[in-house]
């Protein structure tokens, strides 16, 4: 299974490499919301720096949503779908392959709107720590969840619209943990941040798991 | 009953709560008839 | 769905006409209902009216919040069958993944759609009750706010439920969400509970009614009551849904046998007005050619 996810993440990153779409649209996409919750909330008003997590998160989930969309439409091209059935590659494994390219992109926007909370909203970064294995747990989380939904609306006409209406419910744990766990480090008080923490990993796990078994499901039965 | 303190919240609940399964009752009743004309009887084999 | 509602010369399976020239071709019952349904659906009245007396009527206001408690007496049992409906559809969806037989996929259908219905109602009736008694309409409590996630992943899964697709492939991709609905659920409950309750005013809010004597009969009525409407809702909208899915056989095949018809027709027979345009079936020399241009897709294209 690992060698078919080596596979797959290769591909789907590769395809990346070669159009850019995360580094030219998605990336300037995320920092654009910065700037607009800048303008919305006035940074002169202490507004912006007590919100920083959670605005941070919000652009997070926002920016994946664009992301997972990309990903998930790989699959749609022509005859992929049925090239992927009739090669030998066992469906979870296509599914962990694409959690991880997925899961490399977001980790780089992560990055990047870190920078960016840094410079526009004058966030100081302390235990980086806790802020790093946040930011682990909550990618995989958003990864896996992202690409089994990405598969459940792939190949519809609608799958803009839709994507965000299923996954973002079930993302409010992982908005409202990595939230707690980032104001926790950024407050200089990690011992309560790292529980939540520990919820993102459950989350994560747990989605991985639903997703490698229902991957199959949902490749075979579209 | 009309001395009851916040009567407003109160009625608007109830009426909404029943207006809303009333009007789902019908529209479930009606979908009902229309498809019932559609099928052949030995799908719909209640009564 | 353009069906073409004639059967062909060839003498195909018998035409589902809706023309009302013909009622005696579909006997039966003409609804959903049916013996057991009017008996639930009047025992289910009765308890309502039973509701209204003892919640409006006859019990007392509570000490502290006054008459808003009788709100809750509508609002508790509404979260249960928003609950119940939310274990039918998964449980459902579970079940239809394991043995593929359409009346579980029916089921889970109607479980979400009744459950949203209730969910309304919850939300409502736990918005109405929060503004007289704590001054606003939403507290952003644990059980409330959950609701309305919970409410978010209904309204999803209905939302996919009602794609124009192929219905195999929907049934998979329902099912395959509505498995995770109630899980879904419970992180996102857990999520919330823990978020709001760091938070030392969570505990001043939702006190529950302390209910006794005659609030207590109110409560148990309304628990009985809604359990009927529950009830009876699901068993007609699970006809309704089960009735959509022999619909949708009937058109394919009244759609196949007129395909086929066509097919089969001919060459030098005038097309018959009812066919579909299809000017290149009237060519001598074309065999029995599956002819897909021309004809409308009846099998809905991805």
């Amino acid at each position: 299974m690992w060698r078919d996810a080596t596979l797959v993440a290769g591909r789907d990153l590769r395809i990346e490499a070669r159009s850019r779409v995360t580094l030219h649209q998605v990336a300037p996409f995320a920092l654009l919301v910065l700037l607009l919750f800048g303008f919305a909330l006035d940074p002169d008003r202490g507004v912006l720096e007590r919100a920083t997590p959670g605005l941070y998160w919000v652009t997070v989930l926002f920016s994946a949503l664009l992301a997972l969309a990309r990903s998930a439409k790989l699959e749609e091209a022509d005859g992929v779908r049925d090239a992927l059935r009739l090669s030998a590659l066992e469906p979870a494994g296509v599914f962990v392959g694409k959690t991880l390219a997925v899961a490399a992109e977001l980790a780089a926007l992560e990055v990047l709107l870190g920078i960016g909370v840094v410079i526009l909203y004058g966030a100081d970064p302390a235990e980086i720590g806790l802020l790093l294995t946040t930011c682990l747990a909550a990618t995989v989380a958003v990864a896996t969840t992202g690409t089994l939904y990405g598969a459940l609306v792939s190949g519809l006409r609608v799958r803009e619209t839709l994507l965000p209406l299923l996954l973002l419910p079930v993302l409010a744990p992982v908005l409202i943990g990595a939230t707690r766990a980032f104001e926790a480090a950024l407050a200089g008080t990690p011992a309560d941040g790292w529980p939540w923490c520990g919820l993102l990993a459950v989350f994560a796990v747990l989605y991985s798991v639903a997703g490698a078994l229902a991957y199959g499901t949902l490749l075979e039965g579209s | 009953m009309i001395a009851m303190t916040h009567a407003g919240y109160v009625a608007a609940g109830w009426l909404a709560t029943f207006g809303l399964i009333g009007g789902y009752a019908l529209s479930v009743l009606r979908r009902g008839r229309t498809l019932s004309r559609q099928v052949p009887p030995e799908e719909r084999r209640w009564s | 769905m353009t069906a073409t509602p004639t059967a062909g010369p060839a003498g195909g399976p018998p035409s589902p006409t809706s023309t009302p020239s013909r009622p005696e071709a579909h006997p039966g019952p003409a609804s959903t209902g049916s013996r057991a349904t009017r008996v639930i659906g009047l025992l289910a009245l009765v308890a309502i009216g039973l509701l209204a007396l003892y919640g409006l009527v006859i019990s007392p206001a509570d000490a502290e919040m006054a008459d808003a408690v009788r709100l809750y007496y509508i609002h508790v049992p509404s979260a249960i069958c928003l609950a119940l409906g939310c274990f039918i559809t998964t449980g459902a969806s579970a079940l239809w993944l394991r043995r593929r037989s359409a009346g579980w996929d029916a089921l889970a259908e109607a479980g979400a759609e009744v459950a949203l219905v209730f969910a309304a109602i919850t939300l409502l009736t736990g918005s109405l009750w929060g503004r007289p008694t704590w001054g606003t309409y939403w507290t952003w409590d644990a059980r409330l706010t959950s609701t309305a996630v919970l409410t978010a992943l209904l309204v999803g899964y209905l939302a996919l439920r009602r794609l124009d697709l192929d219905p195999d492939a929907r049934s998979v991709r329902a099912a395959v969400l509505g498995l995770l609905l109630v899980p879904n659920f419970i992180v996102v409950n857990r999520s919330v509970e823990w978020w709001r309750s760091l938070h030392q005013e969570s505990t001043l809010f939702r006190l529950d009614p302390a209910i006794e004597g005659d609030m207590l009969v109110a409560a148990m009525v309304g628990y009985l009551a809604f359990a009927l409407v529950f009830t009876w809702l699901m068993i007609h909208r699970f006809r309704v849904a089960w009735l959509e899915q022999a619909a949708d056989r009937v058109d394919l095949d009244a759609a196949l046998a007129a395909r086929r018809s066509e097919a089969q027709a001919p060459p030098s027979a005038p097309s018959a007005p009812t066919e579909p345009s299809e000017p290149s079936a009237a060519a001598p020399a074309a065999p029995v050619e599956p002819s897909g241009a021309a004809t409308p897709t009846e099998v809905p294209s991805r």
